[in-house]
């Protein structure tokens, strides 16, 4: 199949020199598959909150909150998975903690399952006060010491919101991007040699989450969240459009080393589910939306604009499940074509 | 001073003796009870290294197609081949274990240790040569080089048994020295022998083997790379994307505050009411532009 899709010369030129492992798959099934989604979402939630709050106005506010809110719960969920996905769970502090020598840490800068650890922790304290900050600012949470550190923090000068905004980010971008660098430090001949992988999560993670943002701001509130939402469809359809890019060039510099997400039963997935579902797609509604939109503001006004607002809804909620679903067969494919069949694919 | 194996395989016989020291010595049970489906690959049933398996000899049986066009035996050749961890210079199960578990011992030989291991299958993934393998405890498991042994000046139980001396254990520049010898002599009898793993693969295999055919023919990586080859690229060009992802959020968060700003200097005040997201579009024409006349 591939050989339809490639020109034969080509594929053998750009398979020059691919990397020849015997490597054994690493059994990473659904619970990693999850955590790979979930964790660009986390990640991708909390950057959008970030930039809306350093660049935003106050009318994304609503976004700002749901953004933190969801982040938190979401990285907690990430921790779970990661844990029970270890052959000896209770064993989970390891990853931090030289065990024979509590209470030393241990990092590997050079491994990213090392980094990826601290990482995972260190952006789970940021989304972590964000998310008790917004609890607070919403009088949901009423315990007086958070009340006052909340007044502290909310009355420091500008630069130091800015700056906790970029570490913030830092660690949600890094978190995002090093799952695609974990399955390039392998020696799987596909995952090995896929640079560009790292790059690919990173964009999706953004794609996805303006999706979910876009999905739970459009389900609070179909009208007031507006503005909001506009803004988020413009940035995910340039996300979309750097995946696109990104998966694109991923595939030509692979080459045959590709072939097992591209081709077979995991290339029908890949085609259709990933890059028809969940990346042209979005991008056809998108596009569609605004040629109805400017047909039908044009001439008449706001009248006619209004009644194509539930239409132009539910466009908008299809193109953003779309993108989600698109997202999560994404790390399916990635994470499983070169570990099948030795790895069933409902491995858990 | 590093310890390891030189394993001729010109010599192996495959009478699988090192497998069965290997169990013995490790107390490495049988697996599923000892039931064992046949293969169907020669007379090898092991199939593969794994957790239960640190010693796995291959045969490699090369018969033409067509006998008739050789006479019996003739151009037939039945490769066998003792394999074992490689305890690598630059071992990439070492290099990505997060836990410590993976350790380079005093013998240079790389051990896992048992009661660290937390069982995230990083270095599996990580071998270049598919070596360590998980075990039903949830732990990676793989040759220790007879570490227990090593530590009273014993050599490994496999490399004891060997009846050919086809796996020979010492130190690894006096191996390395017999191993060329021997492969120049194969040469000179006119067969193409070769030491595989001096420096050229991933910085050198403290357990290395006199091979007389490619490298994949015995299923072994013909070029292997450390799984961290790629990593630094890797991360650069996720940093790549993260900036390119920082810029078209700010560019399209921003473009709504933009677009009253320049609204507002042009002293147009627009008292059309904000239109719902699905109808915003940066292309439309401004609906209630009545300043009228083409520019």
């Amino acid at each position: 199949m591939s050989a339809l899709l490639l020109p034969h010369a080509l594929l053998l030129q750009l398979a020059a020199n691919p990397q020849s492992g015997v490597a054994l798959p690493p059994h990473w099934g659904w619970l990693v598959i999850l955590y790979f989604f979930l964790g660009g979402l986390a990640a991708g939630s909390y950057f959008i909150a970030t930039m809306l709050e350093l660049v935003g106005d106050p009318r994304d506010e609503e976004a700002i909150r749901l953004g933190y809110l969801i982040a938190f719960p979401l990285v907690v969920v990430c921790g779970l998975l990661l844990v029970l996905d270890l052959g000896k769970p209770l064993r989970f502090w390891h990853m931090l903690i030289q065990s024979e020598r509590v209470p030393l840490p241990i990092l590997k800068a050079w491994s990213p399952i090392s980094v990826g650890s601290w990482v995972l922790t260190a952006f789970g304290f940021f989304a972590f006060v964000s998310f008790v900050g917004v609890l607070v600012e919403q009088g949901r949470l009423r315990w007086d010491p958070l009340v006052r550190a909340d007044r502290w923090a909310r009355e420091r000068p500008r630069p130091f919101s800015i700056l906790w905004g970029i570490a913030g980010a830092f660690f949600a971008f890094f978190l995002a991007g090093y799952t695609g660098v974990l399955v390039t430090g392998t020696s799987l001949p596909f995952w090995h040699n896929a640079r560009l992988m790292g790059g690919l999560f990173l964009a999706s993670a953004a794609s996805t989450s303006y999706a979910l943002m876009i999905l739970l701001l459009l389900r609070r509130d179909r009208t007031a969240a507006g503005v909001t939402v506009a803004k988020l469809e413009r940035a995910d359809r340039l996300a979309i459009v750097l995946e696109l890019i990104i998966l694109a060039v991923m595939i030509l510099l692979l080459g045959s080393v590709a072939r097992p997400m591209i081709a077979g039963g995991f290339g029908v997935v890949f085609w259709l589910g990933v890059v028809l579902l969940g990346l042209v797609t979005p991008l056809v509604l998108h596009w569609r939306r605004h040629r109805a939109a400017a047909a039908v503001v044009t001439p008449g006004g706001r009248v006619a604009a209004h009644a194509s607002a539930g239409d132009g809804y539910r466009r908008a909620a299809l193109s953003a499940t779309c993108v989600l679903v698109g997202g999560l067969l994404l790390r399916f494919v990635i994470v499983m074509s070169p570990q099948w069949p030795r790895v069933p694919l409902w491995y858990l | 001073m590093a310890k390891g194996f030189y394993t001729d395989t010109t010599i192996c016989i495959g009478c699988k003796a090192c497998q069965v020291a290997c169990h013995q010595w490790n107390q490495l049970p049988a697996e599923e009870g000892g039931r064992r489906e046949l293969s169907g690959r020669s007379y090898d049933n092991t199939v593969r290294l794994s957790a239960l398996n640190w010693r796995h000899v291959k045969f490699i049986e090369q018969i033409p197609e067509s006998r008739a066009q050789t006479g019996f035996m003739q151009g037939s050749r039945w490769l066998m081949m003792s394999d074992v961890c490689k305890h690598c210079v630059r071992a990439g199960c070492l290099e990505v274990c997060p836990t410590g578990a993976i350790i380079r011992t005093e013998f240079d030989s790389v051990f896992i240790q048992q009661d660290v291991c937390n069982g995230c299958r990083a270095c599996v993934g990580a071998c270049p040569f598919g070596v360590v393998d998980i075990g039903e405890d949830g732990k990676a498991h793989k040759c220790t080089l007879c570490y227990d042994r090593l530590q009273h000046g014993m050599e490994p139980a496999c490399a004891q048994a060997c009846p050919t001396d086809s796996i020979r254990f010492g130190e690894v520049s006096d191996l390395m020295q017999l191993a060329e010898r021997r492969a120049a002599e194969l040469k000179a009898q006119g067969v193409n022998g070769y030491v595989y793993g001096k420096e050229d693969i991933v910085g050198g295999l403290n357990a290395f083997y006199v091979l007389v055919d490619e490298p994949h023919v015995y299923g072994l990586p013909d070029k292997p790379e450390l799984p961290s080859a790629n990593v630094d690229s890797g991360f650069a060009v996720s940093a790549a994307t993260a900036a390119a992802l920082a810029v078209t959020g700010v560019v399209s968060f921003r473009k709504n505050r933009m677009d009253e700003m320049a609204a507002a200097e042009e002293g147009t005040v627009r008292d059309e009411p904000r239109r719902l997201s699905w109808q915003e579009d940066d292309t439309l024409p401004p609906p209630d532009d009545t300043r009228g006349g083409p520019r």
